[in-house]
């Protein structure tokens, strides 16, 4: 029976497959992985207030929630900040009038939501600082303080 | 006495060079004792390796050959160089991986750890059914409701003013 026994050349080519191979795995898997830590958040202000009847073409998706919860008839979006956060750092808001913005932090990332820390800061003084856990496509409104003749409502959503 | 000689004599140079067995080293050392010829004689070997060894010696210590290592040095160094050309050489050719019998096993394996590992990562993405919540909430200046909606699913944290803060935060 003749048995052929592989060749130094093919070993070698054998392990630099395997290497370049390994190399190549370990690279998707990494940039996938760094790319799943990340969570893509929308923080939208809006003004809500009773002047006028108009409505923001953009709160489309929220039109409805909206209009069920409150009894505003006009919604003005004011900002919108689409921002990727990455665990522990923390991105600010910058609101309207100085002295005024909002802190969000991710704390953590879980299968099917994120911890999402949000600080709301009027003139060094912190007016909400709460913890949310926050599933993708969901949206959590944060609303109450007094804006001119309305109430900004902040409109937390998030996709990852 | 004389047959003793002769044959010791056979074997003196052995024993001078140290390559005689234990039987061999212990004739010889109790012929020597009464033979003063052989003993001449060894006596004489002592001496001429005397005279060959101290002047080599004497050589080789006040030279350390420092031609020679740089040769060797040199020799190893292109051994190396030799070496690693080739074997780079055959890393950085692909074409070897163009080949059938290389590339169907590796995309098959690329596949299987692909399919793997995508287990793994989408296994994170979540079904947009999950709810949000509240896990702490603090405010001084206000008084917050928190308040969650089935259809539409929709969480609300309202904050209150107070009838003082209302004149002051427009």
């Amino acid at each position: 029976m003749d048995v052929r026994r592989p060749g130094r050349r093919a070993y070698i080519n054998m392990k630099k497959t395997v290497f370049l191979l390994t190399a190549f795995f370990f690279y998707f898997f990494l940039s996938i992985s760094t790319a799943s830590a990340q969570v893509q958040v929308r923080i939208r202000v809006i003004l809500a207030s009773n002047e006028g009847q108009s409505i923001d073409p953009s709160l489309s998706d929220v039109h409805k929630e909206l209009g069920s919860l409150f009894n505003f008839t006009s919604y003005r979006l004011l900002r919108d900040e689409p921002m990727k956060l990455v665990p522990n750092r923390t991105v600010t808001v910058q609101g309207r009038r100085p002295g005024r913005f909002m802190e969000v932090t991710l704390v953590g990332l879980h299968r099917d939501n994120a911890q999402i820390k949000i600080r709301v800061i009027r003139e060094g003084v912190d007016i909400l600082n709460t913890q949310i856990r926050l599933s993708p496509g969901r949206t959590v409104l944060i609303g109450g303080p007094r804006y001119g003749e309305g109430v900004v409502i902040f409109a937390v959503s998030s996709h990852f | 006495m004389k047959d003793s000689c002769s044959s010791v004599s056979m074997i003196l140079e052995k024993y001078f060079d140290r390559e005689v067995t234990e039987a061999e080293r212990s004739l010889v050392e109790s012929h020597v004792r009464d033979c003063s010829t052989c003993r001449d004689t060894l006596a004489s070997m002592e001496e001429l390796r005397t005279l060959m060894k101290t002047p080599v010696e004497e050589a080789v210590r006040k030279e350390d050959f420092p031609w020679v290592w740089e040769k060797i040095e040199r020799g190893v160094r292109l051994q190396e160089r030799r070496t690693r050309w080739p074997s780079l050489r055959s890393w950085l050719d692909v074409t070897p991986l163009l080949r059938k019998k290389v590339w169907i096993p590796a995309a098959a394996t690329f596949v299987v750890l692909l399919f793997i590992t995508a287990q793994i990562i989408f296994k994170q993405t979540p079904s947009s059914k999950g709810a949000s919540v509240v896990e702490y909430l603090e405010s001084p200046a206000y008084n917050v409701m928190v308040y969650q909606l089935e259809e539409p699913e929709v969480t609300v944290i309202w904050m209150f003013e107070g009838p003082e803060e209302e004149h002051t935060s427009t």
